[in-house]
């Protein structure tokens, strides 16, 4: 490669990282504050809580105090209402997006975009946020023309509209989905420092629809058929094989996303839902399913999403996705503020089960310390996770490991590495690390550094 | 799970070491002594209910497993034994199919989801069809239903096809221009025909590139892929029909030397490409003894919260200040998939494309 080439990906690699780093600014501004304050309460000489010291870093500059006088806001009426017959965020928040790294598909119908994860709060993605992965593009269908049909080893084939689907019993229940390439391009080492990047190939909403199991009891599954093979309407007409114990376990057939009809980006309008397993199962736009008695063996359960390792073996028919957990707060698209406290905060998440304990480790995993949960902890979703943490400015490296109700402990890269080699391209579950720069009086910019063991 | 009945897992499972061993020592009537195999805890359901459902947790996969369990490759094998309570292996893997059509299950050990399962569906006494939907008829899904399974259920009729020869012009025609007239990828989109070596000795070395030849475990798989949803812009053309398809699948194989006997005949250019010879073929694509049922979890780790030991700590061996970092570029330190971001190498992440 010659030397401009190397310049230009550079360039390009700063430009994505100045679009993250644009993100905090605009739009964590709130969180960014919450923190300057805290920082300043804890001052170095460890007195505790002092009101004047703990403005005083502030009180020349007159960015932060002189809104305190009447602003545009209070002079004049704002909009009505039904200006925005479907609400948008505030155009202060407009970098918060979807965003996609174009080196890594050939075009954008069959290819992926990753969830702002730095950004979000809580455990729910709202729908406009949802990561994107596609592998014939986005087909816009009309309900009214849509239809589901279970046939094969069944008692009575039906075809069923949406109509029919939405007569069902209804489940509403809260599920991360997660493409099983998440955190892919960090095999070989770390690439770009955002969480953005390394982990937000994935998503948490509240989905509504009919439980599979009803769907399959009424068209009778024949003692020979033991797997189901859903298929998509989109161009991809995407299939996998499930066997039956996952289907009448907790899947669903669902036709609503936080609250409102799926997005087309997620298959509007019916999808299905998989809890805890790999996302490429979760067919979007399902029209078909088909019971049979063996797997279909087809390119998305052989030729993809199928493990190599380093014997040149290869791991096939991975399902569920492992416990997993990253700190979004804070992560390399923020600059610590000073030494003081901080709350980190994060996402655990398993594909078995609800999370039992996130510890984290401010040394590089020789010492952990318990965080607690804000959120609720629920089966197969994403919990929040918060932990405080008095910074004495030195440097340090940050990492959260999830332990779910199944008793499994996240494991440290270089394990997961020696024993998976480097080519798995899927599955890459284990800890990440982000290498707190020392402050050093600011010299070093707080900078958040992901680095990787 | 399991009604949180706050059982203390070391405690549970340290008594049922106790009682595998006595049973070990002679009497053989006793469930905890009982071995599926004479290998594995029988009353592995059992083991996992006293621990809390805890299935995965390290002390309880050592109670089921035997003490000797192996946390890494090494565990492998017990792990493709079919009787292993944690295998996903299924013991007819090899069904009297064509060439053994694969399957996988869920592992016994993961009680909950059997219970759910059989609550759901097996034990469901209750239920009581709703009527809703419309009974159809199996014949009148023929135009939807497009799946070949890997014994070749769903490919045309043997009298569909074409010569490898005319195969090769159809795909000249419309796989060409995105894969390489010889297979061998173009414009950022797959290489169908590599011969690359799948074994990695350099964990940070270029991924292996994967192609039907040296990877695909089954050639019915290319025939309904490309059938589905090939060409990219215009999947599943009427205008190239079944024996279109048939051909192109042909003259991918040929590219790929898939041979069709044990004496390692190739396709020549005037064979007639139909389900029969592409059955033939499937049963010797050269990478389908190598795949195996997901084995995880291999790891099962302790919870450790001080002092953890060094092969927990940083790098592995307790050295926190051995990193990689990204992105050193302006240093003239290289820096991780930069052909795929120069368009020099075909996207992905170290691979063949997404």
């Amino acid at each position: 490669m010659t030397d401009q080439n190397v310049e230009k990906v550079a360039v390009q690699t700063e430009e994505s990282r100045s679009q993250s780093r644009r993100t905090f600014l605009k739009g964590s501004a709130a969180v960014a504050g919450g923190v300057l304050f805290t920082k300043a309460a804890s001052a170095a000489d460890g007195a505790g809580y002092d009101a004047k010291k703990a403005v005083a870093p502030y009180a020349g500059k007159k960015e932060i105090t002189d809104v305190l006088q009447d602003g545009a806001a209070r002079k004049s009426l704002g909009f009505g209402v039904r200006k925005y017959p479907y609400g948008m965020p505030s155009p202060f928040e407009k970098e918060v997006q979807r965003r996609t790294l174009e080196w890594l598909t050939p075009d954008s119908m069959a290819s992926i975009t990753m969830t702002p994860l730095q950004s979000l709060h809580g455990i729910i993605t709202p729908n406009g946020l949802h990561f994107e992965r596609f592998h014939g593009g986005v087909p816009t269908i009309n309900p009214d023309d849509h239809r589901l049909v279970i046939h094969g080893l069944v008692e009575r084939p039906l075809i069923f509209t949406m109509d029919d689907l939405k007569r069902f019993p209804s489940v509403s229940r809260i599920h991360f989905v997660e493409c099983p390439a998440n955190g892919a391009m960090e095999w070989k080492g770390v690439q770009l420092n955002s969480v953005q990047w390394t982990h937000g190939m994935m998503s948490c909403v509240e989905y509504t629809g009919v439980r599979l199991s009803d769907l399959l009891k009424e068209a009778g599954i024949k003692p020979e058929g033991k797997w189901i093979i859903p298929e998509g309407a989109d161009a991809a007409g995407l299939t996998r094989s499930i066997p039956l114990e996952i289907a009448m376990d907790d899947c669903f057939v669902a036709y609503a996303q936080n609250g409102e009809a799926l997005r087309r980006e997620q298959g509007y309008p019916i999808r299905l839902v998989v809890p805890g397993c790999e996302a490429n199962m979760w067919v979007k736009y399902l029209r078909r399913i088909q019971v049979h008695d063996v797997p279909a063996q087809h390119r998305e359960e052989t030729s993809k999403y199928t493990e190599l390792m380093p014997d040149g073996t290869a791991q096939r028919f991975s399902w569920y996705m492992e416990p997993n957990s990253v700190i979004t707060y804070p992560s390399p698209d923020f600059k610590m503020q000073g030494p003081g406290k901080y709350y980190i905060r994060g996402l655990a998440w398993s594909g078995r089960g609800k999370v039992a304990h996130v510890d984290v480790s401010f040394d590089g995993g020789k010492n952990w310390k318990e965080a607690h949960f804000t959120s609720p902890v629920l089966d197969k979703a994403w919990t929040r996770f918060e932990v405080e943490w008095d910074w004495d400015g030195s440097e340090a490296f940050l990492m959260s490991r999830v332990t779910d109700e199944t008793g499994y402990v996240q494991p440290p890269m270089p394990q997961m590495r020696s024993l998976e080699g480097t080519n798995n391209v899927y599955h890459r579950t284990a800890m990440v690390t982000w290498r707190v720069h020392a402050w050093e009086d600011g010299k070093n910019g707080g900078m958040i550094e992901n680095v990787q063991y | 799970m399991f009604n949180t009945k706050k059982t203390f897992v070391v405690a549970a499972v340290a008594t049922l070491f106790a009682g595998s061993a006595s049973a070990m020592s002679g009497s053989s009537d006793g469930a905890a002594g009982d071995k599926i195999d004479g290998k594995y805890a029988a009353n592995y359901a059992e083991i996992i209910r006293e621990a809390d459902g805890k299935y995965l947790d390290k002390a309880v996969i050592e109670a089921i497993l035997g003490k000797d369990a192996a946390h890494g490759r090494d565990g492998l094998e017990g792990k493709l034994d079919p009787a292993n309570p944690y295998s996903f292996e299924v013991d007819d893997s090899i069904d009297g199919g064509n060439h053994g059509n694969a399957q996988c299950k869920v592992p016994a050990a993961f009680v909950e989801v059997h219970d759910s399962v059989n609550a759901n569906f097996y034990n469901d006494g209750d239920f009581v069809a709703r009527g809703f939907g419309t009974p159809i008829s199996e014949a009148s899904m023929a135009k939807w239903n497009i799946t070949v399974d890997g014994d070749g259920k769903g490919l045309p009729d043997p009298s569909v096809g074409m010569t490898v020869e005319e195969g090769a012009k159809v795909y000249v025609q419309f796989c060409g221009m995105c894969h390489g007239e010889f297979g061998e990828g173009a414009k950022g989109y797959l290489p169908l025909a590599v011969e690359e070596n799948l074994v990695t000795s350099d964990f940070y070395a270029p991924a292996p590139m994967k192609a039907v030849g040296n990877y695909w475990p089954y050639a019915t798989t290319l025939f309904d892929y490309i059938r589905r949803t090939m060409p990219f812009w215009t999947p599943n053309a009427p205008h190239i029909g079944d024996a279109g398809y048939m051909g192109m699948t042909g003259y991918i194989l040929q590219s790929n030397y898939v041979p069709m006997d044990d004496e390692g005949t190739e396709l020549e250019d005037d064979t007639f490409f139909n389900s029969e010879v592409l059955m033939k073929m499937n049963k010797y694509m050269k990478n389908q003894g190598n795949f195996f049922c997901d084995h995880r979890p291999v790891i099962h780790n302790e919870r450790c919260m001080t002092n953890c030991p060094d092969t927990q700590v940083g790098d592995g061996k307790g050295d926190i200040h051995n990193y990689r970092q990204a992105r050193k570029l302006p240093d003239g330190t290289p820096q991780y998939n930069v052909p795929q971001r120069m368009h020099e190498d075909p996207p992905g992440v170290g691979h063949a494309g997404m």
